[in-house]
């Protein structure tokens, strides 16, 4: 399989063009925005009971209704408040995206780990598996599984948490492998240090920043990912996702009448927002930590 | 035939045998009769002489290894089952066959589309790099990043097709079908949607490939040089700069092409187009496994091709990869 390497980045390379340290508030201005548009969204998934107006499970008056100073956002097809089931959803798609990022950046990084400072066997057929899962068409893989799994919340998060490990793998073991060749670890294994000391003082904080921004990025690509699950009927179709909300919309032609603009059109700008919010930050970490290399801006190229 | 080729084909098999094995062991690893797994929810309609006569088929009662012989078997003459439900008790090679030109026709148009435009203004933005205009560009695309394709299909569908009534709202063809001339434009006319949606969805890939190897590309040596030959700007960014920097849009959209054909898996099922994707949602639907297995794997067989084709094309694009005669 080719390896991934690739990688282009956004970030400028700074000898040759110094425009961006012109303005070094940028990556700053796209953080402290992506942040703020995270919060605002955690703030909405942590409290959904105190801020949305009624229960999303239950039938609180008659389907199909225009906005309405009762219901702000109309009702669905079967009667419930489409403003509760926006609020509720910020906490299905946010947390899936979260928990699948943190699986699979763990998952990754161990891999990753061993992988890069050990040599053996079972190091090689790992990123022989790494490789595979990065080469196999993402969503129709995804799509089979769920197939087959059945549609649950544990599911999404087992199947995305598959196909999301191999990319942190690869690039964290490539990190490994350029940092044993370094100065100061062959300094301190010519002081005597032994190979778990080495690992824990000074390679794990060589990895911690790629971690973090395979952290936001997989979360992004999750989130997307999880939306488009719920939308093909593959998520849990009793969680109210902002996916499973436009699954629901498709099924009863919404998008063909008027009720689009309060029906599809507000639960997308939910999506766009989240998986905004995360990009900006990955920008501004990217610019944070490797300014002017090579870095790895996947999300970019990431499809979902 | 040189050992990369003979190792680059051996990594392609290796890719290939394992998607074959997935299709194999899903059904046989889940709990539950592997049958109804393996022939789908048609199996309920059949009567206990035919299901025996499949389970013999398929070697059910026999050792894994033996039924994974079987399956291969059956592979290599072409045979991935019938299609029960779905289309009507066809063979899945021929659905396939039949699908798969709606697709190929979408995602090669868009990908082209979208590796001319994204290329065009990825340049356009390293000639500003940092200055409000490429800031401005790149506002854009990070957020063009973050939609969900689905979802921007489910918008411009109310808005080109219904209210302003441009354009038509789905599938691939009126019904009934107009003939020559008047077909042809009919076919456009229900591409021209899903193929803007794709086309802004692979947007971003090429867009940020060109925009950092043509800023990196500027400063080199080289470039310098033919400036002060007294060569045109003009002339020395097309010429010079964007020759090198093509090479790494070509092989970033080869690479994410396992991930761009996702897309085309939601924007077929929201156009009701008829191509793999829009298959891969009905066969969802109805449970139809051959089918879902099916798409699966000729989804990989593209995947692989166009790596295949990439690696092919490559020498041809950059004389530096020509190997060296031994």
């Amino acid at each position: 399989m080719k390896t991934r390497t690739l990688v282009l980045s956004l970030s400028a390379s700074s000898q040759s063009r110094p425009a961006f340290r012109r303005r070094p508030g940028l990556p700053h201005l796209a953080g402290a925005g992506g942040l703020a548009i995270l919060v605002s969204l955690s703030i909405l998934a942590a409290w959904p009971s105190g801020l949305a107006p009624y229960d999303p499970t239950l039938t609180v008056g008659r389907p199909l209704q225009k906005p309405n100073p009762e219901f702000r956002l109309g009702t669905n097809d079967i009667g419930q408040d489409l403003l509760s089931e926006l609020i509720w959803g910020t906490r299905i798609s946010l947390g899936t995206g979260l928990i699948v990022a943190t699986l699979a950046v763990v998952i990754g990084t161990a891999v990753g780990l061993a992988a890069g400072y050990t040599n053996n066997l079972f190091s090689g057929i790992l990123m022989r598996l790494a490789d595979l899962t990065l080469v196999l068409p993402f969503l129709p893989l995804v799509i089979l599984l769920s197939a087959y799994l059945g549609p649950s919340q544990r599911n999404v998060i087992l199947i995305l948490t598959l196909v999301s490990w191999a990319g942190p793998a690869r690039l964290i073991r490539a990190q490994v492998l350029s940092l044993v060749n370094e100065r100061f670890v062959e300094a301190a294994r010519a002081m005597g240090a032994d190979r778990v000391r080495i690992l824990i003082d000074h390679i794990l904080p060589g990895v911690a920043s790629i971690a973090g921004l395979q952290f936001v990025l997989v979360a992004a690509s999750s989130i997307l990912a999880e939306a488009s699950l719920s939308f093909l009927g593959l998520g849990n179709p009793t969680a109210k996702s902002w996916g499973v909300m436009l699954y629901f919309a498709r099924a009863s032609g919404a998008f063909l009448g008027e009720s689009w603009r309060w029906w599809v059109l507000p639960a997308g700008v939910m999506i766009t927002l989240s998986v905004l919010s995360l990009v900006l930050i990955g920008f501004a970490l990217e610019q944070r930590f490797e300014p002017g290399a090579r870095g790895r801006w996947n999300l970019l190229r990431r499809g979902s | 035939m040189s050992r990369r080729w003979v190792r680059r084909i051996l990594e392609y098999g290796v890719t290939l045998f394992a998607a074959v094995s997935i299709n194999f062991l899903l059904p046989r690893a889940m709990p539950g009769d592997p049958l109804a797994l393996i022939a789908g929810d048609a199996v309920r309609q059949m009567g206990a002489e035919r299901i025996a006569q499949l389970r013999s088929a398929y070697g059910l009662d026999r050792p894994l290894i033996e039924q994974y012989a079987l399956y291969l078997g059956r592979l290599a003459r072409g045979d991935l089952g019938t299609s029960y439900r779905y289309s009507g008790g066809r063979t899945v090679i021929q659905v396939l066959a039949d699908r798969f030109t709606w697709t190929f026709f979408l995602v090669t148009v868009s990908l082209a589309l979208a590796a001319l435009a994204g290329s065009a203004l990825g340049v356009w933005a390293a000639l500003r790099r940092g200055r409000s205009g490429d800031l401005g560009l790149l506002t854009v695309i990070f957020t063009l990043k973050s939609i969900p394709p689905f979802w921007l299909a489910m918008i411009l569908i109310p808005i080109f097709a219904v209210n302003l009534g441009w354009l038509p709202s789905g599938d691939s063809y009126s019904i009934p079908r107009p003939t020559g001339l008047a077909g042809v434009t009919d076919v456009l006319r229900h591409a021209v949607l899903p193929m803007g949606v794709l086309t802004l969805s692979y947007l971003p890939t090429s867009f940020a490939v060109m925009r950092s190897t043509m800023s990196s590309v500027l400063g080199a040596d080289y470039i310098r040089t033919a400036r002060a030959k007294g060569l045109r700007r003009g002339l020395v960014i097309l010429r010079h700069a964007m020759r090198n920097a093509l090479l790494p849009v070509v092989t970033s959209l080869s690479l994410d092409f396992g991930q761009l054909l996702g897309g085309v898996t939601l924007i077929e099922t929201v156009f009701n187009y008829r191509g793999l994707g829009g298959m891969m949602f009905e066969a969802v639907k109805s449970r139809d496994y051959p089918l879902l297995q099916g798409g699966f794997l000729l989804f990989t067989l593209g995947v692989l091709g166009v790596n295949l084709l990439t690696d092919w094309l490559y020498p041809r694009l950059d004389p530096r990869l020509r190997e060296q005669p031994a």
